[in-house]
């Protein structure tokens, strides 16, 4: 049966939305608050023990040998975890491309520094940690890989012996006829650029409690976990176990942003579960762990990179050769991040042909892992940036360069060459209106005020689309299985009218159980209190993804819609027998099943959903007394990849153009944001403080991003970031207050017509700083091409400028 | 990130940490002295630290206090950076270590982090350094052999080293009213709001007929103790105010520094460029408090 899911707030069975597309308190907000919410090392199970992992501190070595006896002989250690148990019952992680991952702890060789190589379940982490002491490994130190460029060379050394060289995946996509255009060009603005590892910083590392029962030979996992159900699946192929005989049970979570990671910490404390004949074990990273082995680090690229313009400043082409640095393997899915360009990889323009080269290579330093936005935020910094080059050379405003390039309101749905489609958007509306709000001509003429003073003031505009509700099919192009994102939910009413919606996944910050909340509340006409929702382990939970790739909002509105649709279907034909009329000239609207036209004739659903449960009798011939529903939602029209990767892969494409004023100190090199206007459209806005969350957070990031974050190695690959004093997260102090506004041009394509906009403003923030800071340099000469664009390196740039 | 074991006492007077100290020394057992723990306590969870015992001087109340003695400030070393920064006395009467006190960490920090374990523990980058040699603030350290009090430039040994002895306790800093007619400013460079610094410069100055006197001015964050700038402060005496002077004696200060150290925030390059800066800077901005 076709579920007709309704395309915006007005088709909901309300006179009027009072919750879907209003500010309403978010739902998980108390219990954050007043520190109820059970995160992970608020956990614990009878007899549970505590995990500490022993790491390597050699980027590249052969482990000769690791006695663990005397840790095993400590009072308080119940079991010990080495390299040998690992052969014996584990499997290397699978990865995308296959064959670049390794086994959860060394078992002949590190890769990187801080790679487990023991493990120690003890009666606390005190105990555990003084165990790890204990434990003797001779190691035979290999040369290093230090970086990608190392790593291509003919005589590197080869980090995975299986393969012959150090490149993961080499491919080059064509789309449209890049070298006519390019040929045919009155300027190609070519750059090299270099964006510097950063990477994702929840609040909270990642934590699991790990529990083997050995008689039944099955697993359960609670922890951290943001797509518990991919967990799982990964854990049945680490572990050898029947993917239906490990549950998952994720908990709320301090936040992800894809670094959660957790999949060598899970299969050690459950090894150690296992060796301690099934005692429960709690494993909780610590901030060093995840700062130098964690999930946290990613985009670690080279660019050269250019584009083809015509005279009047239309680009007509765009170049991209990356070399990423992937780290030590392929574990992390960091492979996905080059991927994801591909769904916006001309931005907002209409570019006709580009072509994208890529080298990813294995080095020794840390697997990198996704990280919010996956990829397009260093695409975008280059595509940016050579947009203000172009710009510059041909002597056209920024802000006018864009416009003139931009896709057209009536384009849409656009196909970009690379293959996904836009769904909808109106850029020039955007821009127009963030111009407005900066007053840009005053800013401008600000700016020459004080650039007359000698000041480095700079402006930056940037453009970008973010795509939105990632499909299985957007990453296939580096191997990824189609492992699918279908988003489940249960919808249940019960005998007095309260209603459940039982989902995949747990809270991780982005106010989801709020909008599964708001919507089922408009859809019966209850207040948002009669609303549960109810967190299901990944054993008796409907197919579920959960959050990642910008889908969650739009795939649960999906399908609590159509869960909400099923149950309307059901009391339609339960209410007509109680009112003696046709299923058909039944309606709901505002929480009364009543008879269309004959006013009066109507019943409270709760009057159904109780009628259902406790008057069989009542019930016409065939139907269930069952008011609950399950649907399933996943997108529609996604189709295979073709030849060079082109497939219509994230089903929305909201849009923003952030416009920043800076000051660079000439003599310190230190940047000052002192104003910062954004303007979003991404279709509608489900609970807009929530959108404004989502963007705040994004540019916080973003700023972090261009002007602070940097896993920064040593020419020996040892990590020289590994505690918050080195690896600056920028903080409140840091995060410019930013005026923002909106445009909303609804999608077509999804449930309520909102679009993807869970990865916010870090598509745009780091390009638009980093253009505002080459504005402020111009005068002199020198241009920012490395992020993030710290004191010591601006000042570098200057000091070049002067002699 | 746990620390390894320790012996853990936390004793209620001066008289019973000193002796307590001795006869740990005697026991050859390595002890460390606790005060409010915002650097140790991370050094000890990092095992960076490993003391065998850990002497907690949390339970000294005695310490505790901020009080006006003739033309000094006695502050006792248990009292809390917070308590310094909320001290009128403090604010009025010596400004230059009002504005340091700020800088350091976060509020936070400063509600748990005392005064005299900032001074004690002697991090390059710890505000009070270049406050204390600009200063000449007065140490007042406790061990077996009584009461002794050192100044600031024999204080810093080394990289978070002082002349304080393994058996001795700092009780107290004494610092010196500003006296009144003296300009003064503190400025530092780090990368976020409340980071350590990667250079500061504390400077007070005076003026006479039109011309610069007493000028002292301090470097912290740049190498392992403070370094107090006479070469620049020379340079800056007898002349009247004004930038070329100024930047002269940031130029001065900057290459008086001795291999500055280098990370990854800032080369030592960079490092010297700083200092360059704030020393001109602060010279300029102590002219407007004279």
């Amino acid at each position: 049966m076709a579920i007709e899911i309704p395309k915006s707030p007005e088709e909901l069975p309300t006179t009027s939305p009072r919750f879907v597309g209003k500010n309403v308190n978010r739902i998980e907000d108390p219990g954050l608050v007043a520190g109820t919410t059970e995160f992970i090392d608020n956990f614990s199970l009878p007899g549970m023990l505590h995990c500490a992992i022993l790491r390597s501190p050699h980027a590249h070595a052969r482990v000769v040998k690791v006695n663990a006896d005397a840790a095993a002989q400590l009072p308080g250690v119940e079991a010990v975890l080495t390299g040998e148990d690992i052969k014996r019952w584990c499997n290397p992680a699978t990865t995308s491309p296959e064959g670049w991952g390794t086994y959860p702890m060394a078992v002949d060789k590190v890769l990187f520094v801080g790679e487990p190589v023991a493990a120690v379940a003890a009666s606390s982490r005190y105990v555990a940690e003084d165990a790890l002491e204990l434990i003797e490994v001779e190691y035979e130190t290999l040369p290093v890989v230090k970086d990608a460029r190392e790593g291509l060379k003919p005589d590197s050394p080869v980090l995975f012996e299986q393969h012959e060289s150090n490149v993961i995946h080499d491919r080059t996509h064509i789309w449209g006829d890049v070298d006519k255009v390019f040929a045919e060009a009155d300027h190609v603005i070519q750059e090299k650029f270099r964006w510097n590892r950063c990477g994702a910083n929840p609040m909270e590392t990642f934590g699991c409690v790990c529990q083997w029962d050995v008689i039944q030979d099955n697993l359960t996992c609670h922890g951290s976990y943001q797509t518990p159900g991919f967990i799982g699946l990964g854990r049945s192929a680490s572990l050898n176990l029947p993917s239906n005989k490990i549950k998952v049970v994720s908990h709320p979570h301090g936040g992800s942003f894809g670094g959660k990671g957790g999949p060598r910490g899970t299969d050690i404390a459950s090894l150690l579960s296992r060796k301690a004949n099934g005692k429960p074990v709690k494993y909780i990273e610590d901030r060093m762990e995840y700062l130098t082995a964690g999930g946290g680090q990613s985009w670690d690229r080279y660019y050269d990179a250019s584009i083809a313009v015509k005279a009047d400043g239309t680009v007509t082409g765009f170049k991209v050769d990356l070399l990423d640095d992937q780290g030590a393997g392929a574990e992390g899915y960091g492979t996905i991040s080059v991927a994801k360009p591909l769904a916006a990889f001309t931005g907002c323009y209409r570019i006709e042909a580009a072509k994208y080269s890529l080298k990813l290579v294995a080095t020794n330093r840390a697997p990198t892992y996704p990280y919010r936005g996956y990829g397009p935020p260093p695409h975008n910094f280059v595509l940016e940036s050579l947009m203000d080059k172009a710009a510059r050379s041909l002597q056209i405003d920024v802000a006018e360069i864009r416009r003139l390039n931009y896709i057209r309101p009536d384009q849409f749905p656009y196909t970009i060459p690379s293959g996904n489609e836009y769904d909808s958007g109106n850029y020039e509306a955007v821009l127009d209106k963030v111009l407005d709000m900066a007053d840009y001509k005053k800013m401008r003429e600000e700016q020459a005020k004080a650039q007359a003073e000698g000041r480095l003031v700079g402006i930056g505009v940037a453009s970008t689309v973010e795509p939105g509700v990632f499909d299985w099919n957007a990453y296939a192009t580096v191997g990824v299985p189609g492992v699918g994102v279908p988003e489940g939910v249960k919808v249940s009413i019960d005998i007095l009218g309260n209603i459940t919606v039982t989902v995949g996944f747990s809270l991780e910050g982005q106010g989801q159980y709020t909008l599964a909340v708001q919507i089922v509340a408009d859809y019966f006409g209850v207040e948002m209190d009669a609303v549960r929702v109810a967190y299901a382990a990944t054993d008796v939970a409907p197919p579920h993804f959960g959050p990642g790739g910008s889908r969650l909002g739009v795939a649960l509105s999906g399908a609590i819609l159509g869960a909400c649709k099923k149950i309307e279907e059901k009391f339609r034909i339960v209410a007509a027998g109680l009112m003696q009329c046709e299923p058909e000239h039944m309606e709901l609207m505002d929480g009364l099943m009543r008879i269309k036209g004959v006013p009066g004739a109507e019943m409270p659903i709760a009057a159904v959903a109780g009628a259902m449960l406790a008057r069989s009798d009542l019930l016409p011939p065939g139907m269930e007394p069952c008011p609950e529903a399950t649907y399933v939602w996943t997108a529609p029209g996604r189709n295979e990849p073709d030849d060079q990767g082109r497939c219509k892969s994230y089903l929305t494409a909201a849009n923003a153009t952030h416009v920043v004023l800076v000051e660079v100190d000439r003599d310190t090199g230190f940047t000052d944001i002192l104003q910062y206007f954004i303007v979003d459209d991404c279709g509608t806005r489900l609970n807009p403080s929530t959108v404004e969350g989502q963007l705040q957070g994004g540019v916080a990031q973003g700023v972090g991003a261009a002007l602070y974050e940097e896993y920064v190695y040593s020419d020996d690959a040892q990590p020289l970031a590994s505690t918050f004093m080195d690896y600056l997260l920028p903080t409140v102090s840091e995060v410019p207050i930013t005026e923002k506004g909106e445009v909303v041009t609804p999608s077509p394509f999804t449930p309520l017509g909102a679009k993807g906009c869970g990865e916010g403003a870090i598509h745009t923030t780091p390009a638009v700083i980093v253009c505002a800071i080459n504005d402020a340099l111009s005068p002199l000469g020198v241009q920012v091409r490395e992020t993030p664009a710290s004191p010591n390196r601006v000042w570098n740039l200057i000091q070049q400028a002067q002699q | 990130m746990k620390p390894a074991p320790f012996e853990y006492y936390a004793p209620e007077s001066v008289e019973e940490v000193v002796s307590l100290l001795e006869k740990l020394e005697d026991d050859d057992v390595e002890a460390k002295v606790l005060a409010g723990g915002q650097s140790f306590m991370p050094m000890l969870s990092m095992r960076v630290a490993r003391p065998e015992a850990l002497v907690d001087l949390s339970k000294l109340s005695e310490l505790d206090y901020i009080r006006e003695e003739g033309d000094v400030i006695a502050i006792g070393a248990m009292a809390s950076k917070s308590d310094a920064e909320d001290s009128a006395l403090i604010q009025a009467k010596q400004p230059l270590l009002h504005a340091a006190t700020k800088y350091i960490g976060h509020r936070q920090v400063r509600n748990r982090g005392t005064v005299g374990g900032s001074f004690a523990h002697a991090d390059p980058a710890a505000e009070y350094g270049a406050v204390a040699t600009t200063l000449d603030i007065q140490m007042k350290i406790v061990g077996p052999d009584g009461e002794r009090v050192v100044s600031a430039d024999d204080f810093y040994v080394t990289f978070l080293t002082t002349d304080i002895d393994s058996t001795e306790i700092l009780t107290e800093v004494r610092v010196p009213v500003l006296p009144a007619g003296t300009g003064w400013a503190f400025q530092e460079m780090s990368r976020r709001n409340g980071d350590l610094a990667m250079a500061g410069v504390a400077v007070t100055l005076r003026l006479d007929a039109g011309k610069c006197s007493d000028v002292r001015i301090s470097v912290f964050g740049v190498n392992a103790t403070p370094v107090r700038c006479t070469d620049a402060e020379q340079l800056v005496n007898g002349q009247a105010p004004g930038d070329d002077v100024f930047s002269k004696a940031g130029e001065s200060a900057a290459q008086f520094i001795d291999e500055p150290i280098a990370d990854v925030h800032g080369s030592a390059d960079y490092r010297r460029q700083l200092v360059n800066v704030l020393v001109a800077r602060c010279l300029a901005e102590a002219v407007t408090r004279v």
